[in-house]
């Protein structure tokens, strides 16, 4: 911030000498100009003098006009001719005209480098802003769980519980492991995201064998949490997208679904699927806390981070990792709640694919 | 662990983080408190509006108000509660910000589970010091004015009532324990907040020049907080002559 300011004020400085200095040029060659035509006005005023002379000594005029070029006689008088008064006048305004033209180009060139360098500190800026509060956010995120680890490791340590309460406090040293472990894995897929260094190979995919998939690693979270997960997805639906890719926006929406329905005491989680023209959609509706139409304008954005939400314990950017997936799969999701405490559904909608041929 | 020591004590501890609010109120009850869970600051403010504890265990990232928030408004209310901070932040700043808010103690995350039980040992030991010497010299009367410690009210010179901080009202309870005495910054810090959480002794100098605001008739030339240069206060129930 520091830094803009300092750029900033000198660019000022540089803008208003360069200014400055331009209007010094002007100045300095309108006086030289002047000062040259001066001059040139009292050499020829020598020769009207001299021609005044001879016409005055009975000479003739057009004798006159032929020894002295750029004299001209008219009724017994010598002048300059106007060809040559026009010539010094526009040669004046000529000049003149040259460096205003160069130094307003010169002035323009500077202010336009200026912009493009502070466009591109400013961008910096933001970044590193960005950077700051994500570096914030994400260390005081994985303190959380650090902290519960440790208590309760300290707590196995210190007291010597009953074999019930040990066990108890391993599934919560292992569930606040497997929190840690989802965070990394966000920030880590989200920074390959940002840098588009991802490689998303589509091809048809199943739906409903892909969704199983991610669900068997859910099931044992769902029943301690009390969290009823039931699907209907029909076999030989297929979307067209990234196998890891899919894995990824389904797992991270059942996260999302899991979070919001824990915060709010238990409930159920129901998918479902169905085909329309040319696409795919997944429903994931919950029973959770929901949200407010206010809220479900940032949800897909990062570091979001709705009370009771999975961002409220994550890093916020389980969401915003699946609207860029589904961005490259060409396809899109959207999240529907009538407000906090009435659930919510999140659909995902693919491009359809014919299923691979068999060999 | 003595578990008679701290016989049910009530304590409320608010914490968002289900893992971390049951492990820190499982141990809480293993010391023989009495522990009520809180998850954000609403229903804490609201279950302390029936309720009264003798500690409130305040998380800061709190959904909805914050932790300093709540602490702010139990202060406005009255409510002199000792508040132990639990937070991801552990900056000098942040810190400062949660004593200022009117916390007592101020706790980093991770952090350890013995230091965490003495640090609640220790704030309940500052008050119950607190509460019996108020209970037995309820009142200290000096110059105009009159302190009653248990309601933290005090009339000044001028006849304003003064609501006092718990803080406030703990300084002077030291230095009218040892009136006439030097009482050093480091002392007044050590028995009133307990050890070093503030990064310095300037703080006590803070509180000093607002109980001369108080109760000097005039705080440029006081006449009961005395300044001893190099170490101290000095606290003149009859004020300096």
């Amino acid at each position: 911030m520091k830094a803009t300011r300092v750029f900033q004020i000198t660019a000022l400085a540089l803008v208003a000498v360069s200014a400055v200095q331009v209007g010094w040029w002007l100045f300095d060659q309108h006086t030289y100009t002047a000062e040259k035509v001066h001059a040139v006005r009292a050499a020829y005023a020598g020769q009207l003098a001299a021609a005044q002379t001879l016409l005055d000594s009975g000479m003739n005029g057009a004798r006159v006009q032929q020894l002295l070029p750029g004299i001209v006689v008219s009724r017994g008088r010598a002048a300059l001719s106007p060809a040559l008064e026009e010539a010094l006048t526009s040669e004046e305004r000529r000049r003149t005209n040259q460096y205003a033209w160069e130094g307003s180009f010169f002035l323009l060139a500077l202010a336009v480098c200026i912009a493009v360098i502070a466009r591109a500190l400013r961008a910096e800026a933001r970044v590193l802003e960005e950077q700051d509060s994500f570096l914030a956010l994400v260390s005081h995120q994985f303190k959380t769980p650090l902290a519960s680890l440790q208590l309760s490791l300290e707590t196995l340590a210190l007291r010597a519980p009953t074999a019930e309460a040990a066990r108890t406090l391993i599934d919560r040293m292992l569930a606040d492991l497997a929190r840690m472990e989802l965070m990394v894995t966000q920030i880590l897929e989200s920074a390959r995201l940002e840098r588009g260094r991802v490689e998303f190979k589509s091809e048809p995919l199943e739906l409903a064998s892909a969704v199983a998939r991610v669900l068997a690693q859910f099931e044992e979270r769902a029943r301690q949490e009390h969290v009823t997960i039931t699907s209907d997805i029909a076999a030989g639906l297929h979307v067209a997208s990234d196998a890891l890719a899919l894995d990824v926006v389904v797992r991270n929406v059942l996260e999302n679904a899991l979070a919001a329905v824990r915060h709010a005491g238990g409930g159920s989680i129901a998918l479902s699927a169905r085909a329309t023209e040319g696409e795919v959609e997944l429903s994931v509706r919950d029973s959770g806390v929901g949200f407010t139409p206010a809220e479900s304008a940032r949800l897909f954005q990062k570091f979001t981070r709705l009370p009771g939400g999975a961002g409220h314990y994550g890093t916020g950017l389980g969401l915003f990792i699946v609207r860029r997936l589904m961005e490259l799969a060409r396809g899109r999701v959207s999240a529907h709640s009538d407000g906090v405490g009435r659930g919510a559904r999140f659909v995902l909608t693919w491009p359809a694919a014919a299923p691979e041929p068999r060999p | 662990m003595s578990t008679t020591a701290a016989a049910s004590t009530p304590v409320l501890v608010v914490e968002d983080d289900p893992h971390l609010a049951a492990g820190v109120m499982e141990n809480l009850r293993a010391e023989g408190y009495a522990v009520t869970g809180a998850g954000d600051g609403e229903q804490a403010l609201e279950w302390l509006k029936g309720h009264t504890c003798a500690l409130i265990v305040l998380d800061v990232m709190l959904p909805g108000i914050d932790g300093f928030g709540v602490c702010r408004s139990l202060r406005e209310q009255g409510n002199n509660t000792p508040v132990l901070f639990l937070t991801a932040r552990g900056d000098p700043a942040d810190r400062v910000r949660g004593l200022e808010s009117g916390g007592d103690d101020y706790l980093a995350k991770p952090f350890h589970l013995q230091e965490f039980l003495s640090r609640v040992r220790a704030i309940l030991r500052r008050w119950d010091w607190y509460r019996s010497a108020a209970a037995s010299a309820a009142v200290l009367r000096f110059g105009d004015n009159e302190v009653d410690f248990r309601t933290f009210r005090a009339r000044g010179w001028n006849g304003e009532t003064q609501e006092l901080t718990e803080k406030e009202a703990m300084i002077l309870k030291v230095l009218a324990e040892h009136a006439g005495e030097i009482v050093s910054r480091e002392d007044l810090l050590e028995r009133v907040w307990g050890y070093d959480v503030f990064p310095s002794t300037r703080t006590v100098d803070n509180f000093i020049l607002r109980l001369r605001k108080r109760f000097e008739r005039d705080s440029a030339s006081p006449r009961h907080f005395l300044t001893v240069w190099g170490v101290g206060y000095r606290f003149m129930t009859d004020g300096e002559p």
